[in-house]
Formats: C-alpha cells, sequence, structure tokens
C-alpha cells in the first residue's frame, strides 16, 4: 500500500516510502560522523532527505518507551549477577544461609523483513539461590536461632518470650540468665536450593509511516510458578513526528504449585488455603506428607503514554498506568507470627532469685501461610525528559513516578543518569531513590491483646480477627537509594561491549521523610548487581558485505566463498573446527547444547536392577536410597574470535550451565533416616542448578593449507569459573557431582583438525583432549581426562544448505578423588567411579549460510548425536541423545 | 494519597506543574532536519535496553511498586 503512495506525498513529507531499516542503516552512518548532519545543506543534499527518514526512524524519535530501544541492538546476550548482603540476625548470630543470590541470562534478537515487518525475541533464564526470610518476630522470641537440621527456621520460636502488662516483649539474656526487656525485631531466614525460571517471549510488528502496531506474548516457567502473556501495543505519529502516543494492554495468567518446606509445615498453619481447596496434599514414600499451596492468579495491564520533541535537544515523556491484579496474590513462601498474650490471666511466677520484675505473661504464638486481598488495583504516573547537554555532548535522563495501589502502598521514585561519551567509549553514572509507604496488612509480627481462638484445644486461624495479614519486608515502608554505572565500548560498526555496576541500599530511614518515617533498621539490606553484554549489530555487518564495498572485509566478498565458510560450516556440534580465514576478522556466535539422560540403569554396557545398585552403587560399606530418573543438562557458549593475523585466531569462550535432574526411591532400598533430606520432598526429589561455567580462552594455529585441505591446531585452556561448591538444603550439603557448574580446576584443551573439500563435498576429523591440571578442586575431586576423536562428511543440498554425518568417539576417565567433609553418597551419582566411559555417537546435521542479501555472513547449523554405543564407568542413567544448535556472525 | 500532604509531597508537586508548564508552553517546531542531535544514540530514552530490564527485573522483586508505563508481563514468581 505503501508503494502507491504518490511521488507528491513523498515529496510532501519527505521520507514517506524509506523503510525503517534502510533508514536504520542510514542512521548508522549519521551516527558515525553526527557533525556531518549539522553543517549539511538542507536544500541541496539529497542524502539529507535519506538522513532525515532515518533520524525519524530512530528509536529516539520514534518515541517509543523501553521496548523500543531494543532495535539498537539487534542481538544481544546479557549475562547479570546480583547478591545480598547477609540478614542482621543479632545476638552475635551469624546466617548459616549464603545469602540471596541470583544469575541471569539473557538473549534478544530482532529480525526486521521487508515490507515494514519486524520479529523480535528474547529468551530469559534466572536462577536464584540462598537466604530468604520467611517472616518476622520479636528478637526475644528466638526465630533467628539456627536450627539443626538446617531446613526448618524456628517460626515459632524457641518458648522463651515473655510479655508484661505493656505488652513489650522480656527476652532471656543468655548471659545473665534473667529476663529483659527487649522490643528489637528480627528476620526469621530460611534458604532455597537453586531454582530456575526460563523464559521465552516475541513480538510481532508492523510499522506505517505514522504508526506502529506489535502484538507481543511468551510464558515463563519455574518449578513453582508459571505464566503466559500475551498483550497488544502500539504507536501513532501526529505533529510531524514531533509527537507520539503509545498505548498498550497486556494480560498476564500465571499459576503457583509451591512446595511447602515439609520440615517446616508442621509448625505453620494452612487451614484458610486448605478451606479453600488450595492445598494439595499427597503422600510420599514411607508416608511422609508432600504438601503444594496452589493458586491462580491474573493481570490486566493498560499503559498509555506520550513523547514530545520539545526542542532540539529536548525530548518529554509522560504516562499513565493502571493494573488489575486478581485472584492469589501472596507469596506461598512466606509465614506471619500470630503472638497472643492474655493478660487475664495469671502471670508466670517469679523465677527465683529475680526480684523486681514486673508480673509477666507468656504469651502462646502461631505462625500461619500469609494473606493478602484477593485484589490489588495499581495505578502509575511518570514524567521523563532526556536533554542534551551541548558543552559535553552529553544527554541526561531524569524521571519521576508515582505509584499508588488499593493496598495501601504509595510510592515515589526519581532516577537521573548522565551518558557521556567519549570516542569509542560511554560512561553513564546515575542515581536512584525510591520511597514507598507500607501495606495496610503488613505487620512484623500480629500480637494480639486475650487468648488465641481455639477450636476445641487446636488454634483456630479463622477465629483470628484479620482478613489479610503479611510480613514480608518489602510491604513495609522504607526508601532505597541506588548508585551505579554504565561502561559501554563499540568495537567497530558493529559490535558493542556494555558492562554495569549498581549498588543498593533498602533502609526503612530512607523513607521520605526521614528517620522514623519507614521501619526500623531491623530490616535494611543491601545488595550489588553487576551486568555484561555482548551486542552486534546485524545490520551493521550487513552493510559491510554489501553496500560498503570498502569495508576490511574483502575476503568475504571474494569470489570463493565456499572456501572462505567451508570450515564453518562443519556439524554444529564441533569446537574449534574453524579458523577465521583473514586478518582482521572478527566472529561471534553462540552454540547451544542439550543432552539428556532418563530410562535403564546401567552398569558397563548392559542393564542393571535397582537391588544391584542398593547392593553395589555405593561402595562396599554403604547402601545406595536412590538413583537418577531423568537428567537434563543445557549450556550456551558464547563464542568470540577474532584472527590478528591470517595464520592465528584467538578464541574466548565463556560457558553458562543449566542442570536439572529428577532422583527416584530405588526399590529394595531401606527405609529413609530421619534426617534424611530427600525422603520429604516426595518419591521424585528435583534439584536444580544453573550459572556460569568453566571459560575457554585459547588460539587456532593454522599448521598447513592447499587446495583442497587443512589442518590446524587448538592450543588453549579452560578457567575454573564454574562453581564447584553447588549445595543443597540450605548450604548444608554438595549437590551430586554432575550438578557442578564447572570442573574446579585448569584444564588443558588441545585439538588438532584436518579440514577437506571437493566440489560438492567436504570431510573432516578432529582429536581432542581434556586434561585436569591439578589433581582436585577447592571441593576435594577433578573430572575425569577426556579424550574425543570424530570425523564427519558433508555434502552441499543447496547453495545455502549443507547436510553432515558424524561418528563421535568420547573416552572419559572417572572422577578422582571425592567431596571433603562429611558428604554421604546416597546413590551412584554421590560416586566418582559413576562418572565417565567409553561412547560412541552418530551425529546428523543441517548447516545453512546466508550468502546475501539483509543477513549475509549469518551461518547457523543444528546436530542431532545418537548414542550407538556405551560402556559407562560404574552405574550411570541411560544416555539418550544431545542437540547442538549453534549461530554466527563473521565480518 | 495522604502522603503527598507533607512538604515534600508540595514540593513535589510543585515541581512538576512548573516543568509540565514548561514544556507545554515551551514546544519549538523542531523540523526533521534539525533532528541530529535528538538522534544519536545516548538521547534514545532508553539507551541501554537489556541492561535496564534487568535492573528493573530487580526493582520488581525487591520493591512494592511494580506495574509500568510501558509494557511488562512474564517478570516470574520474585517469591524470594
Amino acid at each position: 500500500m505503501l508503494n502507491l503512495i504518490s511521488d507528491a506525498l513523498r515529496a510532501r513529507f519527505g521520507f514517506a516510502q524509506e523503510s525503517s531499516y534502510a533508514s536504520y542503516r542510514l542512521l548508522r552512518r549519521l551516527r558515525a560522523k553526527p557533525q556531518a548532519l549539522m553543517t549539511q545543506n538542507r536544500v541541496d543534499s539529497g542524502a539529507l532527505v535519506k538522513l532525515t527518514a532515518a533520524a525519524l526512524a530512530l528509536p529516539g524519535l520514534s518515541l517509543a518507551p523501553r521496548a523500543e530501544a531494543l532495535i539498537d541492538d539487534p542481538v544481544s546476550l546479557q549475562y547479570g549477577y546480583y547478591k545480598q548482603t547477609p540478614w542482621q540476625l543479632l545476638g552475635g548470630i551469624k546466617s548459616q544461609y549464603s545469602p540471596l543470590t541470583v544469575e541471569n541470562i539473557e538473549g534478544n534478537g530482532i529480525l526486521t523483513f521487508p515490507d515494514h515487518w519486524k520479529f523480535s525475541f528474547g529468551y530469559v533464564q534466572d536462577t536464584w539461590s540462598g537466604a530468604t526470610p520467611v517472616t518476622s518476630a520479636p528478637y526475644a522470641l528466638g526465630g533467628n536461632n539456627p536450627t539443626l537440621a538446617g531446613a526448618s527456621p524456628l517460626v515459632r520460636g524457641n518458648g522463651t518470650i515473655l510479655y508484661d502488662k505493656k505488652l513489650t516483649p522480656w527476652l532471656l539474656d543468655p548471659n545473665t540468665a534473667t529476663y529483659v526487656p527487649d522490643a528489637r525485631l528480627v528476620q526469621t531466614v530460611a534458604s532455597a536450593s537453586p531454582e530456575i525460571r526460563n523464559s521465552g517471549s516475541f513480538r510481532l510488528g508492523r510499522e506505517w509511516e505514522d504508526m506502529a502496531f506489535n502484538v507481543a506474548g511468551g510464558v515463563s516457567q519455574e518449578p513453582d510458578y508459571s505464566s503466559a502473556f500475551g498483550g497488544v501495543n502500539g504507536l501513532i505519529n501526529f505533529n510531524d513526528k514531533q509527537t507520539a502516543l503509545n498505548y498498550g494492554v497486556d494480560y498476564t495468567n500465571s499459576s503457583v504449585y509451591a512446595l511447602i518446606n515439609p520440615s517446616y509445615s508442621p509448625y505453620i498453619d494452612k487451614s484458610y488455603y486448605a478451606s479453600r481447596g488450595q492445598l494439595q496434599v499427597e503422600t510420599g514414600p514411607n508416608g511422609t506428607k508432600v504438601e503444594h499451596l496452589t493458586g491462580i492468579r491474573q493481570d490486566w495491564n493498560f499503559h498509555l503514554n506520550l513523547s514530545q520533541v520539545v526542542n532540539r535537544g529536548l525530548l518529554v515523556q509522560t504516562g499513565i498506568g493502571f493494573v488489575r491484579s486478581q485472584g492469589y496474590l501472596a507469596n506461598p513462601y512466606k509465614a506471619v507470627d500470630m503472638v497472643f498474650v492474655n493478660t487475664k490471666e495469671d502471670p508466670v511466677p517469679q523465677p527465683d532469685g529475680e526480684a523486681g520484675l514486673p508480673p509477666l505473661w507468656a504469651p502462646s504464638v502461631q505462625a500461619a501461610v500469609e494473606r493478602r486481598p484477593d485484589f490489588r488495583d495499581q495505578g502509575i504516573w511518570d514524567l521523563r525528559f532526556v536533554q542534551y547537554v551541548d558543552d559535553f555532548d552529553a544527554a541526561v535522563h531524569g524521571g519521576y513516578r508515582f505509584f499508588i495501589d488499593s493496598w495501601g502502598i504509595s510510592a515515589h521514585t526519581f532516577d537521573v543518569d548522565w551518558v557521556q561519551p567519549i570516542e569509542e567509549w560511554s560512561v553513564t553514572p546515575r542515581f536512584r531513590y525510591y520511597s514507598q509507604s507500607g501495606a495496610g496488612f503488613y505487620q512484623p509480627y500480629f500480637l494480639f491483646s486475650g487468648s488465641e481462638p481455639t477450636v476445641g484445644d487446636r488454634f483456630n486461624l479463622a477465629g483470628v480477627p484479620l482478613t489479610a495479614y503479611s510480613s514480608d519486608w518489602r510491604l513495609a515502608a522504607y526508601g532505597s537509594v541506588s548508585a551505579g554505572v554504565t561502561v559501554a565500548r563499540s568495537v567497530g560498526k558493529a559490535m558493542a561491549f556494555e558492562a554495569g555496576f549498581e549498588w543498593y541500599r533498602h533502609a526503612g530511614d530512607l523513607r521520605m521523610g526521614g528517620a522514623g518515617a519507614g521501619q526500623g533498621s531491623w530490616s535494611n539490606v543491601d545488595y550489588y548487581q553487576f551486568n555484561a553484554a555482548l551486542k552486534v549489530d546485524l545490520a551493521a555487518i550487513s552493510k559491510g558485505h554489501g553496500d560498503v564495498p570498502e569495508g576490511a572485509h574483502a575476503g568475504h566478498s571474494g569470489h570463493d566463498h565456499r572456501q572462505q565458510h567451508i570450515g564453518m560450516d562443519g556439524p554444529a556440534g564441533i569446537l574449534f573446527n574453524h579458523m577465521l580465514a583473514n586478518a582482521g576478522d572478527t566472529m561471534v556466535g553462540v552454540r547451544y547444547n542439550y543432552g539428556f539422560q532418563s530410562g535403564d540403569m546401567m552398569h558397563g554396557t548392559s542393564k542393571v536392577s535397582d537391588l544391584q545398585i542398593v547392593n553395589q552403587g555405593c561402595g562396599p560399606l554403604l547402601k545406595c536410597r536412590y538413583t537418577p530418573k531423568d537428567m537434563d543438562m543445557s549450556m550456551v557458549m558464547l563464542d568470540i574470535m577474532y584472527a590478528p593475523t591470517d595464520w592465528m585466531t584467538l578464541m574466548l569462550m565463556p560457558q553458562f550451565m543449566s542442570m536439572d535432574m529428577h532422583l527416584r526411591t530405588l526399590e529394595g532400598a531401606s527405609p529413609p533416616s530421619p534426617d534424611d533430606i530427600h525422603a520429604l520432598h516426595g518419591a521424585n526429589p528435583f534439584h536444580a542448578s544453573s550459572g556460569v561455567g568453566d571459560i575457554f580462552v585459547g588460539s587456532l594455529f593454522k599448521l598447513y593449507e592447499a587446495p583442497g585441505h587443512k589442518i590446524h591446531m587448538t592450543a588453549g585452556f579452560t578457567a575454573p569459573t564454574g562453581s564447584v561448591n553447588q549445595r543443597v538444603n540450605g548450604n548444608s550439603e554438595f549437590e551430586h557431582y554432575g550438578m557442578q557448574l564447572g570442573t574446579g580446576t585448569w584444564n588443558a584443551w588441545p585439538s588438532l583438525t584436518y579440514n577437506g573439500y571437493a566440489g560438492d563435498w567436504n570431510w573432516g576429523g578432529q582429536i581432542s583432549g581434556n586434561v585436569p591440571l591439578e589433581t582436585h578442586n577447592d571441593s576435594g575431586f577433578a573430572s575425569g581426562t577426556m579424550f574425543q576423536s570424530t570425523a564427519w562428511g558433508g555434502y552441499q543440498l543447496q547453495d545455502w544448505l549443507q547436510g553432515s554425518v558424524r561418528a563421535l568417539f568420547t573416552s572419559q576417565a572417572q572422577i578422582s578423588g571425592q567431596y571433603y567433609g562429611n558428604f554421604v553418597p546416597t546413590g551412584p551419582m554421590d560416586m566418582p567411579q559413576s562418572y565417565g566411559g567409553n561412547f560412541l555417537d552418530i551425529g546428523i546435521g543441517l548447516n545453512g549460510h546466508v550468502k546475501s542479501g539483509d543477513f549475509e555472513g549469518n551461518h547457523f547449523g543444528i546436530e542431532w548425536l545418537q548414542p550407538a554405543y556405551n560402556d559407562y564407568n560404574g552405574y550411570q542413567l541411560e544416555r539418550k541423545g544431545s542437540l547442538w544448535a549453534s549461530w554466527g556472525i563473521s565480518f | 494519597m495522604d502522603r503527598l500532604n507533607n512538604r515534600g509531597g508540595y514540593v513535589v508537586r510543585g515541581l512538576l506543574i512548573l516543568l509540565l508548564a514548561t514544556v507545554v508552553s515551551g514546544c519549538e517546531s523542531v523540523k526533521p532536519w534539525q533532528r541530529g542531535t535528538l538522534a544519536k544514540s545516548h538521547m534514545a530514552p532508553q539507551p541501554f535496553g537489556a541492561q535496564a530490564e534487568f535492573r528493573e527485573h530487580i526493582y520488581g522483586s525487591r520493591e512494592s511498586a511494580g506495574g509500568s508505563t510501558a509494557s511488562t508481563g512474564g517478570g516470574g514468581c520474585g517469591c524470594y
């Protein structure tokens, strides 16, 4: 339809037929030399019309909020890390749990198609673990005390607290063994084993001359919470594109399926949820009770945002938002303490030798899973500006945001940053202030004057005169300040690195209004976070291949395209299989590997019975109780290659790992011991771990090259950046060996690769070894030396597509050493002998290489490896296969 | 709204009204060829999008004032 726009119209608007994609490319040029634009003569420059169009298609000028900025980084991969400071537990008690940690990996991409269509996608994985408050209570209650099993916090205290007539808590001072008034509050902290959230999202958009419209959606999955979301949003430009209106509606549907920690469940009242049918109770092995709290929530989000170009250097935005949430809006892992003091009863007898104490009463203490209203309306208004600072060529971003909801919370947020470009660098310091009032149903704990309501001789929660109650510290009144810096550097025209750091302080006294306006300091906490991202601009690369022939990548536009890229097109599962062809070349890619094991338990080349594992799988002294039921492993590797000369290519390969495993109870196993942590989690305990793995650093060297034949070697090593200290159950025990994220040792990883090709055929072979250079890591073990050899053949099916077949032989020794300390194996997955073996896999794959058009230079591959022969060390779960997928771009 | 009924609230509101008034009265016509400065990458409303989303994700799980005047969805439980 746009093609029908007349020349007259084009002249009228100057940019009517300019596709936003082409505009975007032009804009890259504009950015490279911004001054050029300012000195252009606007009348006689034909390019100026395009530049204008480019400017109008800019993210900055599309006037869209947050999401639109993604256009600036069409493909990006980001790692983020968050760590909280330990909770203050008073009384010299140090938390036995590691502070809360979150690791995040995120990938985003935007594909621009002809006819103004755009598709963007995103993938996020979060892994979190560590200490988290269950509830809060008076220090005198003793809820801050560590517990022996490591899993059950003292939610109902330890029976030492007394109250006086004014309902002030009295503490039994352990040093003097006397009672003293003490009104201090403290968190009751529990810990969670690592849990992983995966989320995928997409957005499909169409752009018109003065409008854009998007449809978006996605899913988010974690073991206890899954949600699906979808929405539409759009943009309307008017007033010569000086004003823009953004609008949108989103809907999210989430369901909760939360395991109530079995070790503290007996101390928590769940009757409210049981009465609503939200408590699902199953019987685990040996009669243990497995309870899940379930619920559904729905969120509707409406927003409207107006952007205005005020002058040549000032952009202002303001927006309103409304969110309606309904359903189960509480946090299934949070509890409240309810303390009942009946001063009409007799006080406790005065302890001997403690003259002068006032009458004191022993309270009854109950704990219940928190309850929030089933309904929440939230209103948001914000105002933002971007101001150019001429003298420094800098930009200041600032904003204010007001929030109010039907729970009684109102909040103010102020933020400001200063983006300072310095040649290829930019440095952005930022500051943020946040202040909120507390929810109406929040109390650190709930204190009642009078006896607890009862039915028969049991606590009756329904008799408590409250319809909502929470002690979640995030619903209290407090303020926060945070400060951070972002550093970004562009590398060439197509790549940029970004890194950010932020420190954050949450404190009651930081609430607007000053000291005393917020909650006391007992719930103060700090955190820091950092992140690093790599961005690749496909449009700029394509330009380098195509319409800017003077680029430094002449090798790629040469006549022998196949020769340049043949190595790259090897099977997706082969690492280090090609060098970069020319000095100055860069390649950026992502490789994904997913492997899974399930089915029978194997010993050597044959199946074994459960009883055999019970008796032999855990060594001569111990009996096994569990065995793996299934295991998933996925690995994301970032391939970054750079060729300083044509005979050497440098390579950096960070890895991000995630694993999960279900266990099952072996038939014929003896009943669990009382402190068996797995027994509490039902018949199929579930473990997960995720985070940064070992990083590979190395070089590829050209050894031999003749027409049709190439040989290179790789010399490199992995650094022990992956954790070998993954633990479960509140940090008390090591995870199974196979669930650790790295090897914990420095490993050499050399390889020798041959590539051959003739006509439509290509073939190759590689041998490689992965050898630990230390005898044990910080946790006490070292992975077994691994040797691999592989050979493949490929055929060019199409000009851009190739098929491949290969064989891979792997031989890996068992783990040497074992976990330090008192580690008690519960199954073969805890035995160093049950790792490694000799394996033969047959692979089949496809590789594609885009040789022209907007995505020229992109290559991708996919390969499936099917186990053909397995000889397992010890007792292991059957290997079922692995999938490799790769994408890369060279420029 | 009672939180706004204090001195801080008045100051905030006063500043906002002043800012709005400035914006409304101060708009000048900016022709497309005059937008070179606005076209600079650091003048984008959010120059570091992915990073900002990570920060917002954390704020969203640590603070009560979630929600947004832009699209949201699928932030997960944030139950910790």
